[in-house]
């Protein structure tokens, strides 16, 4: 198990660097220059020329990147072009919003899609499945930032239950947080939730046409007892990706919903470090999002040992 | 045991989350804590004890009932107004900073740090009485020496500050005493109080925060309020500055200002309608109408400065010709294109001056939606099956409905129009190149003539980006930039201006109002023709 982590961790360090890499050709073979962006129309040749000078623009590429990778090797992710402030800095503030959206957006999420997701399949062509699997099918659907702005209008200007957007510490006013976040992490947390059901159910499904539940049944298990003991121990692995392909996906930060509901994460960051060109930010950011997701792959990994004896890592 | 698995997974799966969404307080301390938050540092050396005590205490101002919630569409970038060129950051530093002299309500130059001047009989030399008992806000006195400091700065070229070229007619800044400065130019500049006083991009800053490294992320100023922090769940926390140069007058009345972030237009709108904020930067122009009658929301629109226009590349043929940039000149209707893209809020203008500034030519040759006179010109200059690429940029989303309604309008005299919509560091990126038939966009903040037309127009202008040349036109330019009189002055731009038009070097469209909106509790404040957010007047009742 140690070796299998420690040979993993090696293996997210080169798949690190690779990202690094691609997001170093993106930015540059994109047309946009972050030094005309941040000038504008207070356009002048010599400062021009002057700023690209000092943010480094005019050496060759490769020497750019080697530049870039000798200091992040030794923790330090460069300035920001767009703000002077040090990329590290800009993200770590940045994590607990995406963090907590995140989080929250998972809770409604799993609340939302296990149960219903469950009991659809072993009531499989009922109308409560009938009612979910369309309501999903609605969730998956929707647009997000069309959902986000319905939700704002109903909830913040004709009922005035939540403000509309923004974001508060949880520990400076612990009811502002709440109400902040429960726009948002809705407006994520049932489309995610909508994505999570279906999962749910088929792997549900499928574990009840096994062979091994019409034993069980056979036997004279209770109904419970067999979805318990049998039924759902089979169906945790599928399950178990899917909700960590849909973590990862939340904690790189959903860009519109953020955009929409003000929501400080990292999102809004990416898409103003690719408005701006600013390479040290996105960089720092996509790597960012990148550990987080090979991370969660590394843990799911782990859990499928953990749920299914047959697994095993050496 | 063979039920564990499950149960484990749940509660495992729910708590990780829980963890996740928890994490949150956990993590900001941490952030608060390093060297990496934007929270005020304790003041230099020079910092009077008093100032300190404020910038480390932890509560905002919000606690106070004058604390002014006014919200941005775009986020700041930096707040060294030297570096900074863009406007969010101006919304907040015109609040933290001074200038020498600044645009009064009718833009025409007013005293601010200085008090007076005196122009030499050569235009050569200009002399400012400082004002006296100005402190910045770590309780440093202002004097002479932060002028020639912060004015140095500026033209320093290793510093390349966005607005050097304001500055390129000053040869020296000299402190004679404290309370006096002397700038010496090298030919008059009959524009140098607009050069050095426009907007906050040519502000006073004390050297002690750039040697230190925090003028980016804790601008120290002299103006009615004080930076506390900057955070993204806060936004930017100003408050008061009890010793304003103006406190006499009981300015500022505002205890404080929160500056918060809001992209999207609409729930920017809606948080001033539920009352979260009580000021926005800005209205969707198609909810103009809907909250006319509204007792919730004031609007306010005035004439602004900003004018929007699109540029043909010269380089290119047939755009070279006069007579074909003419004709389209003269098919498009702009009443028709104001309306769609500004749903009225804006006057189609055929110059680049709106009538409301002292310097506008009056001067409008070319009928609206001349379809017939157009088509004629370009059957002389035996141009036919034309196709214009119009370059655009949803972020500035006018630009695409304004393209929409032109490509209409040349479709009538057999004018094919591409609209191509790029992002907007590629749009720059290709009109930098010149890789271009057309671009669209708008000119923001200008006020003096210079300003309006140099750097567009001028051949040696820096943002000449679609190759005009007319040797008349520069003449008078050249000449206009050192005409002490007046009036002498503005017919030399008057006649320039009916030259770039009768040229359309640019096409000119329409000026757009400023509109901003706020609370009914909001009082004091006024929509600016330069579109400069001040708070310093303004008050909240109950």
């Amino acid at each position: 198990m140690t070796g299998f982590v420690i040979r993993r961790i090696g293996q997210m360090a080169i798949a690190l660097f690779g990202v690094s890499i691609v997001v170093f050709a993106l930015i540059h073979f994109v047309p946009g220059d972050p030094v005309r962006i941040a000038l504008g129309t207070r356009f002048d040749p010599e400062i021009y020329e002057a700023l690209r000078e000092r943010a480094g623009l005019n050496d060759p590429i490769l020497i750019q990147y080697g530049n870039w990778l000798l200091a992040a090797i030794q923790g330090d992710l460069g300035v920001s072009f767009r703000s002077g402030q040090p990329v590290t800095g800009i993200v770590l503030q940045r994590l607990p919003a995406t963090m907590t959206l995140a989080g929250a957006a998972l809770v409604i999420a799993l609340a939302v899609s296990l149960p219903l997701g469950i009991l659809s399949a072993i009531r499989s062509g009922s109308k409560l499945d009938y009612l979910a699997t369309t309501a999903s099918q609605v969730g998956v659907s929707v647009p997000d930032f069309w959902a986000g702005i319905m939700y704002i209008l109903v909830f913040s200007l004709t009922l005035s239950w939540l403000p509309p957007s923004g974001y508060t510490q949880l520990s400076n006013d612990p009811l502002g947080w709440l109400s902040h976040l429960v726009l948002p992490a809705f407006t994520v947390g049932l489309i995610s939730g909508s994505i999570l059901f279906r999962f749910v159910r088929s792997a549900v499904l499928e574990a009840l046409n096994q062979d091994y539940v019409r034993t069980a049944r056979a036997k004279g298990l209770s109904q419970m007892r067999v979805i318990r003991d049998h039924v759902l121990p089979n169906a945790w692995i599928p399950i178990v990706t899917v909700v960590g392909l849909q973590l990862g996906f939340l904690l790189g930060g959903v860009v519109v919903v953020e955009l929409i509901f003000a929501w400080p994460g990292l999102g809004r960051l990416a898409l103003l470090a690719v408005e701006d060109r600013d390479f040290t930010v996105l960089q720092g950011t996509v790597l960012y999002i990148a550990f987080i997701f090979l991370l969660i792959n590394l843990i799911v990994d782990i859990i499928y040992g953990w749920l299914d004896p047959r697994i095993r890592y050496d | 045991m063979r039920t564990r698995p499950m149960w484990r997974t749940l509660v495992l799966l729910l708590t990780l989350a829980m963890i996740v969404a928890a994490c949150d307080s956990g993590e900001s301390v941490d952030v608060e804590d390093s060297d990496t938050t934007t929270t005020a540092p304790p003041g230099s050396d020079t910092t009077s004890p008093g100032a300190t005590e404020t910038t480390t205490e932890q509560t905002t101002p919000e606690d106070d009932e004058m604390v002014l919630i006014a919200a941005q569409g775009a986020e700041p970038d930096r707040l060294d107004p030297h570096l900074t060129s863009a406007y969010a950051s101006f919304q907040v530093l015109e609040n933290v900073y001074d200038t020498l002299v600044q645009p009064g309500p009718d833009l025409q130059m007013e005293p601010a740090l200085a008090e007076s001047w005196e122009i030499s009989d050569d235009n050569l030399t200009w002399t400012f009485t400082l004002r006296d008992g100005v402190t910045f806000h770590n309780g440093r006195d202002f004097t002479a020496e932060d002028v020639v400091y912060s004015y140095n700065r500026i033209m320093d070229p290793d510093v390349a500050a966005a607005n050097a070229f304001r500055f390129a007619s000053i040869e020296e800044v000299v402190a004679v005493d404290d309370r006096t400065v002397e700038i010496n130019l090298s030919r008059p500049t009959p524009n140098l109080l607009v050069n050095i006083g426009a907007f906050k991009g040519m502000a006073i800053v004390p050297q002690e925060i750039v040697d230190d490294g925090s003028i980016d992320s804790a601008p120290v100023g002299t103006g009615p309020f004080r930076f506390v922090s900057q955070s993204p769940d806060q936004g930017i926390v100003l408050e008061a500055n009890p010793d304003y140069w103006r406190a006499d007058e009981g300015l500022p009345h505002l205890d404080g200002i929160r500056f918060v972030q809001i992209p999207d237009a609409t729930v920017k709108l809606t948080n001033l309608q539920t009352g979260e904020v009580h000021w926005i930067d800005g209205v969707p122009p198609q909810d103009l109408e809907s909250l006319e009658g509204d007792s919730d929301v004031v609007i306010q629109r005035v004439p602004g400065g900003d004018y929007h226009y699109f540029a043909l590349n010269q380089a290119r043929e047939p755009f070279d010709n006069p007579d074909v940039r003419r004709a389209i000149a003269m098919a498009i209707d702009r009443d028709v294109i104001t309306e769609a893209a500004q749903f009225g809020a804006a006057t189609p203008n055929q110059t680049a001056i709106p009538a409301s500034n002292f310097w506008a030519t009056d001067y409008a040759p070319f009928t609206p939606g001349d379809t017939e006179g157009a088509a004629a010109l370009l059957e002389e200059a035996g141009v036919s099956d034309l196709t214009i690429e119009f370059m655009v940029s949803s972020e500035f989303p006018e630009t695409v409905t304004q393209a929409q309604v032109i490509a209409s309008q040349l479709a009538e005299i057999g004018v094919t129009v591409e609209i191509s919509d790029v992002d907007f560091g590629t749009w720059l990126d290709r009109q930098g190149q010149g890789d271009f038939d057309a671009f669209m966009l708008s000119w923001v903040g200008n006020i003096d003539p210079d300003d309006f037309y140099y750097a567009q127009h001028h051949t040696d202008g820096t943002f000449n980006f679609q190759g005009y040349s007319n040797p008349e036109v520069d003449a008078l330019l050249d000449d206009a930039r050192v005409e002490t009189d007046q009036d002498a002055r503005k017919a030399l731009y008057d006649e320039a201006a009916r030259l770039i038009v009768d040229d359309a070097s640019y096409t000119f469209l329409y000026n757009p109002e400023n509109v901003q909106a706020w609370s009914p509790q909001v009082e004091g404040y006024e929509v600016r023709g330069d579109n400069a957010i001040r708070f310093v007047d303004t008050q909240l009742a109950g």
